[in-house]
């Protein structure tokens, strides 16, 4: 791993289109700026491994397990969130 | 186009109606085209069905159904890649998960749908909420976000 010391305000450059600036050091909390394309996502590494995890637990529910969800379902129509409308299968 | 799946058999999905999410979806990034299937016996459920992998598909619903003070904040980062000129063109869905016997919703990082462009993203979305907000009848209201 590259290891680089950087001071507030002072950035680092990743290609020619990332910037990573030290916003904010206190204590043990480090506050970065991070400036990149729309295409690049940034995320909280353990926020995306949590989501990762999830979604390869979440693909091995099966029909039976997720009938009743219905239970807890209020009224449908809520504009922009409306049901999917797709083939029936 | 035709689908063998491991839990609706075989389905028949018109080409134009396949959802494409260039960048996958986390954990499953090698998944990128997707059929949303209504379940036949439950009209709050769907089906995100892979194209690729038929043992593959996640149970989803419409958030506000279940959870009516769901507002989600979205960084413009995470939505630009779907090339939305309008909001009424977004479907908005979460994935449905279980823990022990409870199912859970990841409002954390909702799907959204571009219905127009048929093309598909997983977001993270803004502030505090919950990757396994447990559904249950005693309706609970959510942490207002950070």
């Amino acid at each position: 791993m590259l290891v680089l010391s950087r001071q507030r305000d002072e950035s680092i450059m990743i290609g020619d289109n990332i910037v990573v600036t030290i916003v904010d050091i206190r204590g043990d909390k480090v506050r970065l700026g991070i400036n990149a394309p729309p295409e690049i996502p940034v995320h909280r590494q353990e926020v995306y491994e949590a989501i990762q995890r999830e979604n390869q637990r979440a693909a091995r529910l099966e029909p039976g397990d997720a009938q009743g969800i219905s239970r807890f379902a209020g009224r449908g129509n809520d504009g922009p969130t409306r049901p999917p409308e797709p083939p029936r299968r | 186009m035709r689908i063998n799946t491991s839990r609706f058999g075989r389905i028949e999905v018109d080409a134009a109606d396949i959802l494409r999410f260039p960048s996958g979806l986390p954990g499953l990034e090698d998944c990128r085209e997707w059929a949303l299937l209504a379940d036949s016996e439950n009209d709050a459920l769907g089906w995100l069905q892979s194209v690729s992998r038929g043992d593959v598909a996640l149970a989803v619903v419409c958030p506000r159904r279940f959870v009516p003070d769901y507002q989600v904040r979205i960084p413009r980062s995470e939505l630009s890649p779907l090339a939305l000129t309008d909001m009424r063109q977004a479907q908005v869905v979460v994935v449905v998960g279980k823990t022990g016997t409870t199912l859970t919703l990841n409002l954390k990082a909702p799907i959204v749908i571009n219905l127009e462009a048929r093309t598909g993203r997983q977001v993270v979305a803004s502030g505090e909420l919950p990757l396994h907000y447990e559904l249950s009848h005693h309706r609970t209201t959510l942490k207002k976000s950070a």
